[in-house]
């Protein structure tokens, strides 16, 4: 650290290339959303006519809501204030803005003026929106969990896929299993405790071999990855043409119900979406707080990150380089694995062929996208869900964009930001590199 | 020694959960008959490998008909298996030439999947829309047309990686989904949809086709096989006996010292990539003028992943990629009859593909169950063929 401070106290009159680059893109960036902003005020002189209103549940779905009227020319004027004003502080502050945080503040906007604009006239509930968004968003941002521990220990893991569809052909054997044998009361209970839980140790497993691959027997961990997908692809819909398909008993576990949070789900508003969920989003949130706390406050996070960073530094100190990467990579399957649980366990109440349909992939996209922070691959899982919802919400009320356009969204600002077009991310050094003990 | 080793050790992981899945067999263990489980499920085994096997070769007897009685119809009968294991095998060779060339350059192209459909988009489109022109003309643009889309997209991967150093891989997976909804959304457009049905598959291409192979009745095998085996063939030239290819090669080995050398390591990225999309592309282009008839969503078929296994079973040479896939065809087509015979799903195929991935990607586990003597390292990914030399 001191080698690094040093230059900072001799006055350098030069600013470095880095430095230069980081000003010149941060005033692109500035000049973009400002002129952002202009088009959102252009936008409100032509929809000033219409009109939107956004209804609200106030306790529980289908009793008394609470309503905002509004029009998308209102909308559309917020929009270009809050963009504006975005665009013009980057502009006067440079590269010292954290413009990824204010994205929180101009953003929402657009999604809110869009929506009214295709809304036009009509009435749309934005509590189930919100709802479902947290829903949609979870197993995206366990996909994202579980990607990003690997990483940060230094292992690629893009099996995240194909350790959620074993996780979700697992969950309901499991949990069917338990039915059949535990007969149906003492199933329905142990059931949703059994599936996920089975799940997870499918997980596991998976991460366990990978590890054993890349580590033992020097796979590259994207072949290893993509073994994985491939292999689980297979399995999964071989498993369920060859039994499950004609055995249903073995594929139809216990769902794991919405239950309601005592008092908390009494709060306006807040209650119906926060608080009415699946016990799948309260862990979501828990293992979100958690992992952040761990990663970045405790010795096991240090040496996470170290091994990740720069392995062989790390096991000059002592660090075991080979079972930090070991554990990550079970624990990481763990959590993939259950969010595969998930998939098959809360509504739909069985597996189907394909289950995961991607959203390993998008998790992978999340976990790019928050870079590689548990908070930010939750906000970007977030952002994922509310495409979701959207879409299905938009769906439902007639209004038909061709769902492709939402759909390859995800896939393509994460190409945008993995090519650091606006603000690159950089993920642990040493991530997919093989590591020998010496 | 270790690819053919690889192959036998998938086929019997594969067989152990054939086993584990048969429920009839399993009951006859739980009803106190273990022979009668092992009888019941290893005769189901055999069962279904050999129905693979005439699936994909062809029946002997069928055969031995076609001799004696020597008309058309009989030969078409008995060579029926091959010819489709051969059409199977196309659209294989061709992806597993783009990953072997990308893998050799030491970029991970994982996407050619969607280099593979954007190929077969782009020679449907052209295709219907030069209708009424002279059908040699629009089977050279149309096949033009694929390489072209290919090459683009896998451009994009390329110029972002040699730019800003964007991960390859993580681009390409995105680039195909966007590719898959890119057809999606295509197909639902007057212009490629047929005039009746709402199924997401484009109007038949009936006016032009890729010229059949053998004079015999009703085969499908075309053109497009010899054109992979040659285009494999100018691979290898151009591989390894081009500047342009030590180049590349250079790189995979090791970019710093291409880069030491003189070499442009970004014009080497964006050269394998979009050779590598364009042979992708040029296999699209010929699944859908020779073989489908008509662009669909799931033309792909997994091509693009099967192809990784293929570069890596073929040691990523253009020789070993042809004779992997000319296996994996075998085994594609020959699974269809295994379905339809035992009605064991054909998804156990992709299974045992899998398996054989990870055993030729990690041969001193090979070695070690084989009890091999080790003998330097096998040339696999690029990476380990710098380790060896």
């Amino acid at each position: 650290m001191t080698a690094a401070a040093a230059p900072v106290n001799v006055a350098t009159p030069v600013a470095s290339e880095a430095e230069r680059r980081a000003h010149r893109s941060a005033r692109i960036r500035g000049i973009v959303i400002a002129a952002l902003g202009v088009i959102a005020f252009g936008l409100a002189v032509n929809t000033l006519g219409g009109d939107v209103t956004f209804k609200f549940w106030l306790q529980q779905q289908g009793k008394a809501f609470a309503q905002v009227d509004t029009s998308p020319g209102e909308l559309w004027i917020l929009t270009g204030l809050a963009t504006g004003f975005t665009g013009l502080w980057q502009l006067w502050r440079g590269a010292a803005v954290r413009w990824r945080l204010w994205l929180v503040l101009w953003l929402p906007f657009w999604v809110v003026a869009t929506m009214g604009t295709l809304l036009d006239r009509q009435t749309a509930v934005l509590t189930n929106l919100f709802s479902s968004t947290l829903e949609y968003a979870f197993p995206i941002s366990m996909g994202a969990f579980a990607a990003l521990i690997s990483e940060r220990s230094g292992m690629f893991d893009i099996a995240v896929e194909g350790q959620m569809l074993v996780g979700a052909a697992a969950a309901s054997i499991a949990g069917s299993m338990a039915l059949q044998w535990l007969g149906p009361d003492a199933g329905a209970i142990a059931g949703p405790v059994i599936g996920p839980a089975a799940a997870a140790l499918s997980g596991m497993g998976i991460g366990l071999l990978m590890a054993w691959l890349a580590i033992r027997y020097h796979v590259d961990q994207i072949i290893s990855g993509t073994v994985v997908n491939f292999g689980a692809l297979g399995l999964t819909n071989f498993l369920y043409l060859r039994v499950l398909q004609t055995y249903t008993d073995y594929n139809t576990p216990p769902t794991i119900e919405k239950i309601q949070i005592p008092l908390l789900a009494d709060i306006p508003v807040l209650g119906p979406i926060f608080f009415q969920g699946t016990p799948y989003m309260y862990i979501g949130w828990v293992v979100m707080l958690v992992l952040t706390y761990f990663i970045f406050r405790t010795r096991w996070g240090l040496r996470l990150r170290a091994s990740g960073e720069y392995p062989q530094a790390a096991a000059t100190v002592g660090i075991n380089v080979i079972r930090i990467r070991y554990r990550a990579m079970i624990l990481a399957g763990a959590i993939a694995g259950f969010a595969g649980s998930y998939l098959s366990l809360h509504s739909a109440g069985s597996f189907q062929m394909n289950m995961s349909a991607g959203k390993g992939w998008i998790a992978i996209a999340a976990m790019i996208f928050g870079a590689w922070n548990p908070i930010g691959a939750f906000g970007a899982a977030l952002v994922f869900g509310f495409a979701d919802a959207a879409q299905q919400l938009l769906s439902e009320l007639g209004v038909t964009i061709p769902p492709q356009f939402l759909a390859s969204v995800p896939y393509l600002l994460t190409v945008v930001v993995v090519a650091g077009v606006v603000g690159r991310v950089r993920g642990p050094a040493q991530a997919g590199q093989p590591y020998e003990q010496g | 020694m270790i690819p053919i080793l690889a192959v036998i050790s998938a086929f019997i992981v594969g067989s152990v959960f054939l086993i584990f899945t048969d429920i009839p067999a399993l009951q006859q263990l739980f009803g106190g008959q273990p022979l009668g489980f092992l009888g019941t499920a290893l005769g189901n085994v055999v069962k279904a490998y050999t129905a693979l096997l005439t699936g994909s070769l062809g029946d002997p007897s069928r055969y031995a008909d076609a001799l004696r009685l020597g008309t058309p119809d009989a030969w078409a009968t008995a060579v029926r298996p091959l010819s489709e294991t051969l059409v199977a095998a196309t659209p294989l060779i061709f992806t597993g030439l783009a990953i072997a060339v990308s893998f050799r350059s030491g970029v991970f192209n994982i996407g050619g999947d969607g280099q593979f459909v954007l190929g077969a988009l782009g020679a449907t489109a052209t295709a219907l829309l030069m209708r009424g022109l002279p059908a040699p003309l629009i089977l050279v643009a149309a096949l033009a047309a694929g390489i072209v889309f290919g090459a683009a997209w896998g451009f994009i991967p390329g110029f972002l990686k040699a730019r800003t150093g964007a991960h390859e891989v993580i681009t390409t997976i995105m680039l195909n989904y966007v590719a898959l909804q890119i057809v999606q959304l295509s197909l639902r457009t007057d212009f490629m949809r047929p005039p009746t049905g709402s199924e997401p598959i484009s109007k038949v291409i009936d006016f032009v086709r890729v010229p059949a192979l053998l004079p015999l009745p009703g085969l499908r095998l075309h053109w497009g096989f010899v054109v992979a085996l040659v285009v494999a063939a100018l691979v290898s030239y151009f591989m390894f006996r081009t500047t342009k290819g030590f180049e590349l090669r250079t790189a995979g080995l090791n970019m710093t010292a291409a880069r030491y050398a003189g070499m442009s390591a970004g014009g080497s990225i964006v050269l394998a990539m979009v050779v590598s999309g364009a042979l992708a592309g040029l296999g699209g282009a010929f699944q859908v003028l020779g073989t489908v008839t008509q662009m669909s969503n799931d033309i792909d078929a997994g091509y693009g992943w099967t192809a990784i296994a293929l570069a890596l079973l073929g040691g990523t040479r253009p020789g070993g990629v042809v004779v992997a896939a000319l296996l994996f065809g075998a085994l594609n087509n020959g699974g269809h009859e295994m379905q339809i015979e035992t009605s064991i799903p054909l998804d156990l195929l992709v299974f045992i593909q899998a398996l054989v991935i990870m055993f030729v990607a990690a041969p001193d586990l090979v070695r070690k169950i084989y009890r091999l003597r080790a003998r330097g390292t096998e040339p696999g990914t690029p990476a380990e063929e710098g380790a060896a030399a």
